[in-house]
């Protein structure tokens, strides 16, 4: 060999290792910005009010002048208001989601499977402000009929909406349990003679047991923060809730509603809003951090228990058995009102929307005097640009020092995959607050599309990361001994080999983010705005879809436009979902071919 | 040519390979004992013996694969063209251009026939594409590949059959002219006609470098080493010529492997 130099070699590895750990504890350190700039700026508003009178005071009246500060900066009825509705996601949401888990894991013919597992994630991609809609123009006229106040908004309302919007979280969640769940349990509990029920909700189930909790925690974090949908149909008074169909505010509903117009104390008073709802959702995640941990006693626990309750159930099993054989239609039972209500949802959004899609609504002029949606794709398209901009190398590089470059979950892993989780099971509304006051205002970008992109980004990094990283620790391990047998020092490794093996999981990223940018709403009106106008450049404001469709249906003139914006936006999570189904399935060809049974589908071909 | 090392590789002595009191750890599990022995030069060196015995862990020893697995801890030496590879001012990169491995399964990249060549001589900075052009023929004429892949070298080598992948993975680790070819259990996933072929192989490789080869399959082994070295629990029970290790096996554990008593 004439040239030898030095280009397999450490010349870049360690500068290159710097920047991917770097880019690892990004994450961490977003998550402490966020936190820490919003408290710090809810100090005056706390200091002046009091903590106990704001967290404690049961009258929110900003504008009333003539009380003193103590009495009319009081958050409990929204606090109650908050939880009430959350635990009524719960209830609602998350057992029709943990049946249909059950339904998915054990009693769905195989067919079926992946048209349910479809039907999750296309209600998973939903902008919430559709579903918000959906609930304003059907749900709540529905329930008018029943109300004993004539008014269909309220708790049940939010509950239900807020149900199928925490559904899909929950459903993947449990899946993800019962099938670490190992076959032996259930195989143990069929050799004694149970049914395939039985053992599903006698052994399976309790296994899973603590994943479950989590996935039903996780949930209701996702329903404390949840913004737009709610603001629609709880009927915003900030009182105690004292049935189904009062009218209630949330946390959420107070920051984005009053924040437009507020000035003064009332701004910094709904800023330590955003301070309270924060510490509840950190409460959460950390407290399902906490719970996850001492797994092995609880796992010794669960065994123990499920040995001695299957070798019961063997002779019981002749009498009855019929309880288990209720929950297994329960679970039937939910799966079909999951499919019933998106369906619901899909058709009167399309029957309405679709007749108004008109040449006006996508391509005319937008301004005061008509507002059509041609400023959002302009808006939109740089508000994606941005975002995956920022995010992708981040994203990237730090999937790559996670996959590539720590030992499996040593400590400082572990530190950034609860941090990355956090960031992404923070409510929307909080990373619009963050945005505006650490980009628009302290970073003076003023309300612009960058900042809304900055912002963005930031909403999109875990996605990214998890999303790449998956996708790496699944290329095959033989790859990266045949780079280095042949001298290529690591980086070149990862770049060169494993990072092309593992495009599929970016492109996956990539369509996941945008899916995510296209139906976001409460993080961007602070900070990109909510004008009807067109940007000229990215310093101006704009109006993403979602925005926009926020827009017409907060405007009476509109409603028909709202129907149609919400259409497109049905249209744009199917497209998504069809994507990423696709790209997913060619990875999964492509993964077959290098595992060395080379040529999977050709051959398969030849032999027919 | 600058060499960043201090260490030179010279393979110009009759020893190739030179591997004094190696011991070798992973985590508390011993895996090499005690191991002293010298591959000759231009011969091939058939290692041989139950699973577990150690024989891939010391394949692997010797372009420090080993480096990979974690709690992995080697005490002793091992000398490669005189150079002693564990020393601090050994490069991993040179001593693993010098020193090929083929593995087990056949691992081509992702990538075209002609990419997968290519990637070790562009790791050494290799550029020009007429230069590339020559090592991706004579590589794949070395490995008796060129005539059946000429027409399609920007074919995904993903679509090649097991035994083209396998040979394409040997010419691979030609392709950055190495003096010594490691290879592991190299036709264990393959049918007998591409094992014929990768043994045909070894024959005509041996011209020109030194391979050392870990086998399960003891005909292969009989049939194409110049030496072969038996292992069992983690320690070299015997090794020697080829020939006199299967006629009249000192060691009565050899015999009693080779004649198929345990393993």
């Amino acid at each position: 060999m004439k040239k030898v130099s030095e280009c397999g070699k450490r010349r870049g590895d360690v500068a290159a290792k710097a920047v991917f750990a770097a880019s690892a504890v990004f994450s961490v350190f977003a998550v402490f910005a966020i936190v820490f700039y919003i408290l710090y700026e809810s100090i005056p508003a706390l200091s002046e009010i009091g903590v106990f009178n704001f967290i404690f005071g049961t009258l929110w009246a900003p504008t009333k002048d003539f009380l003193d500060v103590s009495e009319r900066f009081g958050v409990l009825p929204m606090i109650v208001g908050t939880l009430c509705v959350s635990a009524g996601a719960v209830l609602v949401g998350g057992v029709a989601g943990v049946f249909s888990a059950i339904c998915l894991k054990a009693f769905c013919p195989k067919k079926l499977r992946g048209v349910i597992g479809g039907m999750i994630n296309f209600l998973a991609g939903i902008p919430s402000i559709v579903y918000g809609f959906f609930g304003l123009t059907l749900l709540v006229p529905m329930l008018s009929d029943i109300s004993s106040t004539g008014s269909g908004k309220g708790i049940l309302a939010s509950s239900l909406i807020l149900g199928m919007m925490i559904l899909p979280t929950v459903t993947s969640m449990t899946k993800d349990a019962l099938d670490a769940v190992p076959d032996s349990y259930r195989e143990g509990a069929l050799a004694l003679g149970a049914t395939p029920q039985q053992a599903m909700f006698k052994v399976v189930v309790p296994a899973a047991k603590s994943g479950i909790i989590t996935s039903l925690v996780l949930g209701m974090g996702r329903a404390v923060g949840e913004t737009m949908a709610v603001m629609m149909v709880a009927g915003n008074v900030p009182e105690f809730p004292k049935g189904l169909f009062s009218n209630i505010r949330t946390l959420t509903i107070n920051m984005v509603v009053e924040m437009g117009y507020a000035t003064g104390l009332h701004r910094q008073a709904l800023i330590a809003t955003g301070s309270v709802l924060l510490v509840i959702v950190l409460a959460l995640n950390f407290g399902i951090g906490l719970a996850r941990r001492p797994k092995k006693y609880r796992e010794k626990k669960g065994k123990n228990v499920l040995v001695s309750k299957s070798e019961r159930s063997a002779p019981v099993f002749v009498k009855s058995g019929s309880g288990c054989t209720v929950l297994k239609y329960i679970s039937i039972v939910c799966v079909a009102a999951v499919a019933a209500s998106l369906a619901t949802l899909i058709v009167f959004i399309l029957v309405k929307g679709l007749p108004h899609i008109d040449a006006n609504l996508l391509f005319g002029e937008s301004g005061n005097a008509g507002m059509t949606l041609r400023p959002a794709f302009v808006t939109t398209g740089l508000l994606i640009l941005i975002a995956l901009a920022i995010a992708l190398p981040i994203g990237i590089c730090a999937a790559i020092f996670l996959a590539e470059y720590s030992k499996r979950d040593s400590r400082l892993v572990r530190v950034i995959r609860l941090f990355t989780e956090t960031l992404s099971g923070m409510p929307s509304i909080i990373f619009g607050f963050f945005g505006m006051l650490m980009f628009c205002e302290l970073m003076q970008m003023r309300t612009s599309i960058l900042a809304g992109g900055i912002t963005l980004s930031l909403m999109i990094l875990p996605t990214v990361i998890r999303s790449t990283e998956e996708s790496l620790l699944a290329v095959d391990n033989s790859l990266r001994e045949a780079s280095l047998a042949l001298g290529a020092g690591k980086l070149r490794t990862t770049v060169r080999v494993v990072l092309p093996s593992a495009l599929s999981g970016i492109v996956t990223a990539i369509i996941l983010s945008i899916g995510r940018i296209v139906g976001e709403s409460a993080a961007l009106i602070y900070t990109a705005g909510a004008v009807p106008y067109e940007p000229e450049s990215v310093m101006d404001s704009g109006s993403s879809f979602a925005v926009m469709m926020w827009l017409f249906a907060s405007e009476g003139l509109y409603i028909d436009y709202a129907y149609a914006t919400a259409a497109v936006l049905l249209i744009m999570v199917a497209l998504i979902n069809v994507a990423v189904f696709l790209v997913k399935r060619r990875l999964a060809v492509k993964a077959f071919g290098a595992t060395g049974q080379r040529g999977g589908k050709k051959a398969q071909k030849e032999s027919k | 040519m600058k060499q960043v090392t201090q260490n030179i590789f010279d393979f110009s002595g009759d020893v190739a390979i030179k591997v004094k009191s190696l011991d070798l750890h992973y985590g508390a599990f011993h895996a090499l004992k005690n191991i002293n022995c010298e591959m000759r030069r231009g011969a091939i060196t058939a290692l041989i013996g139950p699973s577990g015995c150690g024989k891939s862990t010391l394949l692997k020893t010797l372009n420090r694969m080993n480096d990979l697995v974690e709690g992995c801890r080697i005490d002793g030496k091992v000398e490669i063209g005189g150079v002693d590879i564990y020393d601090k001012r050994t490069d991993v990169s040179l001593l693993r251009k010098s020193v090929g491995m083929v593995f087990q399964r056949p691992n081509p990249f992702p990538m075209s026939i002609y990419d997968n060549i290519a990637y070790g001589p562009r790791t050494f900075g290799v550029r020009k594409k007429a230069e590339l052009g020559d090592i991706v023929e004579s590589s794949l004429k070395a490995a008796n590949l060129w005539d059946e892949l000429k027409d399609q070298l920007h074919k995904s080598a993903l679509a090649l059959s097991g035994g083209q992948q396998q040979r394409l993975c040997i010419a691979r680790a030609l392709a950055i002219k190495p003096e010594i070819l490691l290879m592991d259990e190299p036709t264990s996933a393959l049918d007998p006609i591409s094992t014929g072929k990768i043994e045909e192989l070894c024959e005509k490789l041996k011209e020109e470098l030194t391979v050392v080869i870990v086998t399960h399959n003891m005909q292969q082994a009989a049939r194409i080493s110049d030496d072969t070295a038996f292992f069992l629990l983690g320690e070299l029970i015997e090794f020697g010529p080829t020939d006199k290790i299967f006629a009249s096996p000192e060691k009565e554990q050899t015999l009693n492997y080779i004649s198929g008593r345990f393993g």
